[in-house]
């Protein structure tokens, strides 16, 4: 990558002026295959890492100076995101995403994916099968999958991951994922060493899990008591993967380095076209903007709104644009009386333009969201989710005189028959621009039907403090953001039982909506699940438990040198392994 | 001197220590919980009830202080909660970068500011001086993150956008093919991405630096002493560098003792910006993630850095000025 060279080459002539010597770089490796040098360093001084660091050199080297016959094979890529890889390669305690994306992806591998479809396809298991009572699945693993110290990924390792993630000692952050799986004694049986069986109660999602949970290597941490996989050195110094690209080198706070794993398999696409990948933490949205339009990233992982315009006018990067997982929503506390009547929370939703704020504070990058299903999964129904509650301040008006909401006093605030206000606060994180944007504007579209609002600045950890604070009892609006699984599940947010629950911010009980709560995930034809996903999001829209804002887009920016990159809701580095840079713009 | 060093440094493990175990009170029970970065409807309240006791908030605070205290005597800072490494790494690797700019950009500020601040103690009320003055309080007034973004746009975007000879990377602390450069290739590498983060910091302190060295010297050069030096048919550089300067230098020096702590932990913004990966922008990234152990280490050090910035200040106090002696 051509970038950084001028600077060097500028300091490069100040420094043979000044020094009299001369110097120059060598340049990122080209040609064949070569292990990079910074590998064998990883962990120096920690038994674990060293031990393990010289197998892998050791295996690996003896893919040195190969390289497929293809053109595309060659290059490096730098990627910039304003977060880290936190919790690194460790998926025993992860549940961060851009770490995740780096496990299934990258450096560790999942069962299956998910196609465009979100239909699960073959990975590092090459297929599997289902019992005819949905109760048994049994997974047949690949037989040419090399941990990157040259053990082969196999079904104990399988079973492994699984023990420990249902061993309470490891909190895996993802617990949930198997409480549909038998986890007890002869829940898991290694069939042989490439084919393992699990037992499940019959879900809809019952493969899911597979899709979210990266395998990890049983020879290398299996005697590691549970308890302590946190603190592991494997996960942040030296991880050693099965995935296509071997781990190089982290450095704090500041980059990890990925080079090619030589040993992927053909069967999965063999080798990955780019010789090296670095994931940058840049911290700053006006930097990393800087650094993309100047060639330094070859990625921006998710530019602001506002920055967009300037990669659309730029020569050099493209944009890309998708719909993504998460939508934000105002969330309603039904338990503060103002709150308590459905009729007031549905004229707050449509007495808000929220089309006009999406417009205005994402640059039109969203879609007004009326639920929580996103447009993209396919339970998602057009008729409900788009256009249920217009803009209308006169209906709006309408429902709040219905509920009793009168403005008796003429100070442009409503009153009910005992004289209370209706007025509320809009509680939102500091920090967060779009969510100060969105309460602002609210606060003063609402006024216009006399409703009176407060929007309230809080710390991110007060905020989330007093949201899963079990009485409830210290907000009445709050802007958040929430990430929607691919296996959708809304029981923790509006099922009965949950009323008092960390995630019971709205307080609303329905027994329709419980109903459907507990009958959608046992529901596994997807035909058979549509009408009632669609009663469902009737029923919220009906509810309004939220006033569900919007669903933004993701967008990225991306040099157009780089090739083949698909991005969507699945994960920026969904095709890593396939994206290729030609010959010449290396 | 020496006798003085050590009593200064024994003097100060209690205060370390004091500040310490306040940070450490003040920090665990503020508002806030560290594991609600895992809130998640994926995870159960016994899988989080299992964080705490892995990561030993299950026990109550006072006997987290004995143990904290315990590993503290064995050079052991603990586990951060979110990098999931020991302290003791994490600082290993980040101090260094956190010296390098800061020990940089003060050393720029001191040699810049002093000589500006001579020049214009010399020509007061020049044009020299004027200009000086009004480009000094431009830079002494500017927020540091609003010039280091200036120098971000100017340096690195309109500088490859205009094609210019020279332009700097605008973050990082050296490129991602760093690994292949010759030990020349490195030291310019590092070089130009020291530039920008360095400089920007240097230029508000150093305008500050002028402003005293100027009016300390203003002082002195009037003084008998100088008077006597020019009388002696001395000529104006050895008056003004041999024999104003070290007297005017002695306010200037209670600036280093103000400012090395200052550096160390006051460059948040700076490294922020640059995405320069320093202690200032770990201690406030763990705050907000409620990363007791990472704060914990990290207050020790600056409380150390205090320590010893202070304690450099008083050193070179004997060294300009011969009547100061510490015996």
């Amino acid at each position: 990558m051509g970038h950084g060279r001028s600077t060097r080459s500028m300091l490069a002539m100040m420094t043979v002026l000044t020094l009299g010597a001369c110097g120059g770089d060598e340049g990122a490796p080209s040609g064949p295959w070569k292990l990079e040098a910074s590998l064998a360093e990883a962990g120096a001084g920690i038994p674990f890492c060293e031990a393990a660091t010289a197998r892998v050199s050791e295996f690996m080297s003896q893919f040195e100076g190969q390289m497929p016959p293809s053109d595309r094979y060659g290059g490096s890529v730098v990627v910039g995101d304003i977060g880290d890889i936190p919790e690194g390669m460790n998926n025993h305690v992860s549940q961060d995403y851009t770490s995740s994306q780096h496990q299934f992806f990258v450096n560790l591998m999942t069962l299956v994916q998910y196609d465009e479809d979100l239909n699960p396809i073959p990975y590092l298991a090459e297929s599997w099968e289902v019992s005819d009572d949905k109760t048994e699945i049994t997974f047949h693993i690949r037989n040419d999958v090399y941990w990157h110290d040259g053990e082969l990924t196999d079904a104990y390792d399988v079973a492994y991951t699984y023990n420990r993630a249902i061993d309470p000692e490891t909190a895996f952050p993802n617990s949930a994922y198997w409480t549909h799986y038998d986890q007890g004694p002869g829940g898991v049986e290694v069939v042989d060493s490439f084919t393992v069986k699990f037992r499940m109660r019959p879900h809809a999602d019952y493969i899911d899990p597979w899709r979210a949970t990266a395998i990890m290597p049983e020879h290398l941490l299996g005697d590691v008591p549970s308890s302590a996989l946190s603190q592991h050195p494997y996960g942040t110094v030296c991880p050693v993967g099965n995935g296509p690209f071997v781990f190089v080198e982290h450095r704090q706070d500041a980059s990890w380095t990925f080079q090619a794993n030589p040993a992927f398999p053909a069967g999965l696409g063999g080798r990955p076209y780019l010789d090296r990948y670095t994931h940058r933490k840049i911290t700053e949205t006006t930097t990393l903007l800087t650094d993309l339009l100047t060639e330094r990233l070859d990625v921006y992982i998710v530019p602001t709104p506002d920055q967009a315009q300037a990669i659309l006018d730029s020569d050099v990067v493209d944009l890309l644009q998708y719909p993504f997982r998460n939508y934000v929503l105002v969330g309603w506390n039904a338990r503060r009386p103002q709150l308590s009547d459905k009729r007031v929370r549905q004229a707050l939703t449509i007495g808000t333009n929220r089309q006009e704020i999406v417009d205005a504070l994402l640059q039109g990058y969203g879609t007004v969201a009326n639920g929580s299903v996103p447009p993209f999964h396919w339970a998602f129904d057009e008729s409900v989710g788009k256009n249920s509650m217009p803009y209308d301040q006169g209906a709006a008006r309408a429902l709040l005189e219905a509920a009793g909401w009168v403005d008796r006093d003429g100070d442009g605030v409503r009153e009910n028959a005992a004289g209370e206000r209706l007025s509320i606060s809009i509680k939102y994180n500091e920090g967060n621009d779009l969510r100060q944007g969105i309460a602002e504007i609210m606060q003063a579209q609402l006024a216009e039907i006399g409703v009176e609002v407060a929007p309230t600045v809080l710390e991110w950890g007060t905020l989330l403090g007093q949201l899963t604070d079990p009485t409830h009892s210290e907000y009445d609006g709050v802007v958040i953001s929430w990430v929607v699984e691919f296996k959708l599940d809304d029981t923790d947010l509006f099922h009965s039982d949950n009323f008092m629950g960390a995630y019971g911010w709205s307080g609303t009980r329905r027994p329709d909506i419980d109903r459907l709560l507990d009958q959608l995930p046992l529901v596994i034809d997807r035909e058979e699940a549509k009408p009632l996903w669609r009663e469902y999001q009737e029923l919220l829209v009906d509810e309004q438990p939220y006033t569900f804002f919007y669903f933004p887009d993701r967008l990225d920016g991306i040099n157009k040198r780089l090739r083949n990159v698909k991005m969507d809701a699945r994960g920026e580095w969904l095709n890593i392994k396939d994206w290729w840079i030609p010959a010449d713009q290396r | 001197m020496r006798t003085f060093i050590v009593r200064r440094l024994l003097g100060a493990i209690p205060l370390v220590l004091g500040i310490a175990t306040i940070v450490f009170f003040v920090v665990n029970l503020a508002p806030g919980d560290p594991t609600l970065r895992f809130l998640n409807p994926n995870m159960s309240d016994a899988a989080i009830e299992q964080v705490r006791v892995n990561l030993g908030l299950d026990q109550p605070i006072h006997v987290r202080y004995v143990r904290w205290l315990g590993a503290l005597a064995h050079g052991d800072l603990g586990y951060s909660f979110t990098r999931n490494r020991p302290v003791l790494d994490i600082i290993k690797e980040i101090l260094p970068n956190t010296l390098l700019l800061s020990l940089t950009a003060i050393g720029g500020a001191f040699v810049l500011g002093i000589l500006l601040g001579i020049v214009q103690a010399v020509r007061q009320y020049s044009l020299l001086d004027s200009v000086a003055s009004i480009v000094g309080l431009f830079f002494y007034s500017m927020p540091s993150f609003w010039l280091a973004l200036m120098m971000v746009l100017v340096f690195s975007l309109f500088a490859y956008q205009g094609n210019w000879l020279i332009q700097f990377p605008p973050s990082g602390m050296q490129s991602v093919d760093y690994t292949f450069l010759s030990p020349v290739g490195k030291l310019q590498d590092r070089l130009a991405h020291l530039a920008l983060p360095a400089t920007s910091l240097s230029l508000v302190l150093a305008a500050g630096i002028a402003r005293f060295t100027r009016a300390s010297m203003l002082e002195v050069i009037r003084q008998d002493f100088v008077r006597t030096a020019r009388a002696k048919g001395l000529s104006e550089p050895v008056v003004i560098f041999k024999h104003a300067l070290r007297n005017g230098l002695i306010p200037v020096i209670t600036l280093l003792g103000l400012y090395l702590p200052f550096l160390f932990s006051g460059t948040v913004f700076i490294e922020t910006v640059f995405s320069w990966p320093g202690m200032g922008k770990l201690i406030v990234d763990a705050i907000q993630q409620r990363d007791y152990p990472v704060i914990m280490g990290g207050s020790l050090v600056f409380a150390n850095m205090v320590v010893v910035g202070n304690l450099v200040a008083d050193v070179l106090y004997a060294v300009v000025d011969p009547r100061i002696r510490y015996e």
